[in-house]
Parts: structure tokens; sequence; C-alpha cells
């Protein structure tokens, strides 16, 4: 097979190319000559194309049976350069397979002509196919994609993100998402390129078409061979319609409170009604037997029922106040404080203890702070009224203020009367007491509409002769977006 | 025939005002009254006193009308007392279902507050049988009519309501 005159190709020759680096060198190794004869070939080669010997190249690369129209590596025996090939290339199975080839030329030793070519392959089938994937992958995921360098322009840009913000390449971030001319406060990227770590962060953004976006973006690093953070990958989450449901929701609820509420007014007031009645029917009843005590015992009756009147109009007034709580920034530890302040004294003469539990570093959140000073009012009431009802000794009432996975909580707890199950679920659904004529039902009915009014929500756990807790929850999330919808409510009415 | 004053009522409610109202209306009507201000009270003063009638409240702390009438379904003893149903969650979520229940299963009478006393004399005159003033027998009648008006409708079909709607209206 090499009977052909082979000037001084000693390499060739030579011990190294049988070797076993010959052999073990990772590529699919063949040497052709200018007639297309593949004149040595590695264990791989074999491998993978098959029979070699005494095959032309087209033959066993390509299976064909004519050489390629302008087959690139063989441009090499004219001007010698090396070249990098993709191709398409059929192995011995005769599946279609995709290969870089490597191709340099043998120089003949006397004359330097190009006497052979080396073509080292390696196999790229794989390795497109996951390439092809993760293209994909990275267009179609249902989120936004950008990666951004140091001065914050967009280097690329996946299709989902070109779809809903346009065609962005080299523009700033905060241009395209937001349409600033400077960077936003509170930037995430900034502060990976900062510290290097994953950030995230809610925005809301202009689509391209002027609609409004809002999105949960996650930043994260792209190092530059291990060392400084060149670019940071922008990945983000469409939670528009997500805070369209979450607003429904939020509504819901709060048309849900005032649906019960007037339910349990109407009971309220037949009770009443039904307290009068009785007043008048005993007045009557004493005047035609002359029975002065029978009078006096209906017109107090008429004045315990025309009180309860008085209360409940000033209750229900109080509930009815107002559709969005008037938020201003607060701390919620002073709150807190307050309430202990005005109850110590109620709470000590009783022989019931008042603590608290605040958290020093909280951070400030929007409330209404009246609307939260009368639900803890009512809840720390309510608990001292359940340590006296409960009759054990030692009783305490705790407040505790704490924000739980960005949640700001506050919780009244004691070791009072507590419920069974049969009142617990009734503490929310009407004019409902156990106090009898002392309370009117309205007090944690109204806690629930202003923890409602807040994006909140009420929890209560409570054991017979154990205690109770009531843990008022406001997701602070939620707390922001009511924020910024009272304000924006706010400008409207002051235009 | 016996008389009110051979009959023991149980008065049911928590609601000082209204016990207080209610026993007074059936002694000044001449029945022995005896009172309870929830259910577990109820149950002692029943198996204390044997009374002939009980007036009955639902919604009640501790233990509830509803609770305290199925206890009394069950007891072999006393499940032949009438009971009266007074409550004024009639058309509320707190009472619907039980009063439903009560109704369909039970004592099949039921009073809303607020009511007045006549006619409460009256639905538990006509309870108990006795003899009752021609005022009375009106009175209990519309109470008997409304509560027996009321079962048919909760339990009739929608469709014929509709129809039965649309006769009336076309004979006005």
């Amino acid at each position: 097979m090499m009977a052909k005159k082979i000037p001084d190709i000693s390499a060739l020759n030579s011990d190294w190319i049988h070797s076993e680096f010959f052999q073990m060198v990772p590529y699919m190794v063949a040497v052709v000559d200018k007639d297309y004869n593949i004149v040595e070939a590695n264990a791989n080669f074999e491998d993978f194309f098959g029979e070699w010997k005494n095959k032309k190249c087209y033959a066993v690369y390509k299976k064909q049976d004519k050489p390629c129209e302008n087959c690139p590596s063989f441009k090499i025996f004219k001007d010698g350069q090396p070249r990098v090939i993709d191709s398409v290339v059929v192995d011995k199975e005769g599946r279609q397979a995709h290969n870089v080839v490597h191709s340099v030329p043998l120089h003949n030793p006397d004359d330097k002509s190009v006497e052979f070519i080396i073509e080292m392959s390696s196999a790229v089938t794989e390795t497109n196919r996951l390439q092809q994937e993760v293209s994909v992958l990275f267009d179609r995921v249902p989120c936004y994609i950008t990666v951004i360098d140091s001065d914050y322009r967009i280097v690329r840009a996946n299709e989902k993100f070109r779809e809903s913000f346009g065609d962005v390449l080299g523009q700033y971030c905060y241009k395209v998402y937001k349409r600033r001319n400077k960077k936003c406060p509170n930037c995430p990227a900034a502060k990976t390129f900062k510290d290097g770590k994953n950030h995230e962060s809610e925005q809301s953004g202009i689509g391209k078409k002027g609609q409004s976006i809002n999105y949960i973006v996650s930043t994260s690093p792209l190092k530059r061979g291990g060392g400084d953070i060149a670019h940071v990958i922008e990945i983000s989450t469409d939670v528009t319609k997500l805070k369209v449901l979450e607003k429904d929701i939020i509504d819901a609820e709060r048309l849900a409170a005032v649906g019960q509420t007037v339910a349990g007014l109407a009971h309220s007031i037949k009770n009443i009604l039904m307290g009068l009645e009785g007043g008048k029917y005993m007045i009557g009843l004493g005047l035609k037997k002359d029975d002065r005590d029978l009078i006096d015992r209906g017109s107090e009756m008429l004045d315990r029922n025309f009180n309860k009147t008085t209360s409940l109009v000033r209750d229900f007034l109080s509930f009815s106040k107002g559709r969005l709580p008037e938020l201003k920034m607060t701390d919620p530890n002073k709150l807190a404080t307050e309430i202990i302040d005005l109850y110590k004294d109620i709470a000590g003469q009783s022989g019931i203890e008042l603590k608290s539990k605040l958290s020093p570093k909280i951070k400030k959140a929007p409330l209404d702070a009246d609307a939260i000073h009368t639900c803890l009012t009512n809840l720390v009431s309510n608990a001292i009224d359940a340590c006296q009802m409960g009759k054990q000794k030692g009783t305490e009432v705790v407040v505790s203020v704490r924000d739980e996975k960005n949640t700001l909580i506050f919780e009244v707890t004691d070791n009072g009367a507590g419920m069974d199950y049969d009142i617990k679920k009734k503490i929310f659904t009407t004019f409902f007491t156990t106090k009898g004529g002392k309370g009117t039902g309205l007090g944690l009915l109204t806690s629930r509409k202003l923890v409602q009014e807040h994006g909140g929500r009420i929890v209560v756990k409570s054991q017979k002769n154990k205690g109770s807790l009531f843990r008022l929850e406001f997701p602070r999330q939620r707390l922001n977006y009511i924020y910024k919808e009272s304000r924006k409510n706010g400008d409207e009415e002051n235009n | 025939m016996s008389k009110p004053a051979d009959k023991k009522i149980l008065v049911v409610d928590d609601e000082d005002d209204i016990r207080q109202f209610l026993e007074l209306a059936l002694k000044e009507a001449g029945f022995n009254v005896i009172t309870a201000t929830d259910g577990f009270e109820a149950m002692d003063q029943v198996e204390k006193e044997n009374p002939d009638l009980i007036s009955l409240d639902l919604v009640m702390p501790k233990k509830s009308g509803a609770k305290f009438y199925r206890d009394l379904s069950k007891s072999k003893k006393y499940n032949k007392i009438p009971v009266l149903i007074v409550t004024g969650h009639a058309r509320d979520e707190l009472g619907r279902a039980d009063l439903k229940e009560l109704t369909l299963s039970g004592p099949g009478i039921y009073l809303e507050k607020p009511i007045s006393p006549p006619k409460y004399v009256a639905a538990v005159k006509s309870l108990l049988g006795l003899d009752a003033t021609d005022e009375e027998k009106i009175l209990a009648e519309q109470v008997n009519l409304q509560s027996e008006l009321k079962n048919i409708i909760d339990s009739a079909d929608p469709e014929t309501l509709k129809q039965l709607k649309k006769l009336i209206n076309g004979k006005k």
C-alpha cells in the first residue's frame, strides 16, 4: 500500500506514528494521499468508520463513490494551510454523524510540497444535540433571559425576551426593561456584580407595546475563567397575570368580609329587637298588674337593648370605615409597645401578666397604625377576658412581633380558657359572642376585616382549657402592593 | 283536657333578656317554666325536671341547640319531648344548615326571632295540644302553615316552584 515513492517521510515511518500514541490519541486519525487513498488510520478511526484499507477517503467518510465537490481538506495540497472543518459523515452502521476535522499537511522534506494530509476527526454529534437543546431551552423557556456586561448592556437575549421587549442587543438593560435613562435603584444585577452572589427582586417593567410587565428577576454571575465577573445573567419570570389574580383574591376576601358582616348584623339586630320586645312586654304587663318590679325590670331591659344598639352602631361604623387602609411606614414594635402600655394595669389588676416579645431590628412596614391598634386591642382584651374566664393561676398574655419568611407577624397568646371546636368555628362567622351582654361579637370580625384590608390574614389556634393563639400575618409583598395601590388612588383623587 | 298549669316548659337561650322575656310570657299564660343557658345546662334540666316541652335557641356557646337536640333524639327516655326552635339564625350560614336538619328530621316547627308573646304562647300550646283562645288558634295556624309551607318549599324542586310562582302571579 505504500508502494508509492515516499521521499523521506520519516514521520510516517517513524516509530511514533505506529506507537501507542497514534492509537491512543482521542481522535479518529487518517492519513490521505493526493489520490484520495487512505494510507494509514488508527483504531479509533476504524471503530467509527469501519474497514478503510485500500479504500478511498470519500468511500470511507461518506460512503459515496466519487470525491466530494470542493473538498476543503484537499485545498491543503495546494496551499499547505491547515484547516478545521465541520463535516457530516456516515459511520460504519450507515448513521449520519457530525464531526469536527482538524486537517494538517505532511510535507515532503525535499521540496516542501504537501505529500499527505493528516485528518484528525472528533465526533460532535452529541455536543451538537446538546447545543441545540440548550438553545431551544434558552429561547423558549417561559422566562425572560438576558446576559448583560459590566456596562449593563445586553449582550444576549432569548426569543421570549425579544417577543416582549423587542430586539435590543447592545442596549442598556435599564433602558430596555424600564425605559429609564439611569441605572435602577436596588438593581439586583449590580449586587451580583459586586458580591458575585445570586440575587432576586420583584420589579415592574414596560414592554415594547407599552404594556406593564411585572416580573421576578434573579441574577447570577458569569465568571471569566473563574476570576472577574464579566457578565450577569438575568432570568425573569413574568408574574403579571399572577398579580391580577392576587388582586382579585384580595378584593374577593374584602367582599366576603362585608357579606358576612351584613348577615351577622341582621342577627344582632334581631336579638336586640327581641330584647326591646321583651322590655315592652314587661312594662305593659307591669302596668296592667300594677307591678312596680316588673315595670322596673322591663325598663332595665329596654335600657340594655338601647345601649346595645348604640354600641352596635358605633362598632359597625368603625367596621365600615374606609375600604382602603391608610398605610404609613410604621414601626411594628412601637405598635405592640403601645398596646402593652395600654393594658398593663388592667391585666395586672386581674393578676394577669402582660408581656412583650419584640424584634429590635425589625423593618418598618406600611400599616394603618390605627387599624392595627384596633386589632391588637381586640386581641389583647379578648386574651385578658379568656384568662379571667379560665380561672387558672399564673395566667399571662404575650404580644410578640417578628418577621418570618418576609411576612410581618403580630401574635397574641394567652394561657386562659381556650376554645373548643364549636366556638373556634364561629368566632369569625357572625356577631358571635360568648361574653353574654358584654360583647357585641364584632371585635374579631372587625379585626379580621382590617387585617384583610392589609392583604393579611388571622390564624387562630386554641385548645380548650390550655389557651389561645391569635396571629396576624402580613406578607410584606402584599403590604407593599397595597401601599402602592393606595398611593396611586390618592394621586388620582388629588388630580 | 290538661291546662297550662299542668305543663312544665324548659326555655333554653344564652341571652339573659330573651330568656327572661320568654319565661315571663309563658308564666303569664299559666305554664310552669324552668330555664337553661346552654346545651349542657339544658340536658341537666331535662334529666332533673323531665319537662313537657323545650323551647330551644340554636346558636349558643359551649353546647349549641343543634348538638343538644341531636343528643336528645338519641335518648329513648326523652326523645318524645316536643321541641320548639326559637332562632335568629334561620336565614344565615350559622343556623341554616342546623335548622334544615332539625326541621326535616325533627320537631318541624320553628319561630324566627323576634317574636311576640301571643305568637310564642300559641305555638307552645299548639305543640302540646292544649286549648287555645281563638286569637291563639289563628296565630298557631299561621305558625303551622308557615312552617309547613317552608318545609314544602325547602324540599321542592326549583322548577315546580317556578311554575307555582307563575300560577300565583297569573291569578292576580
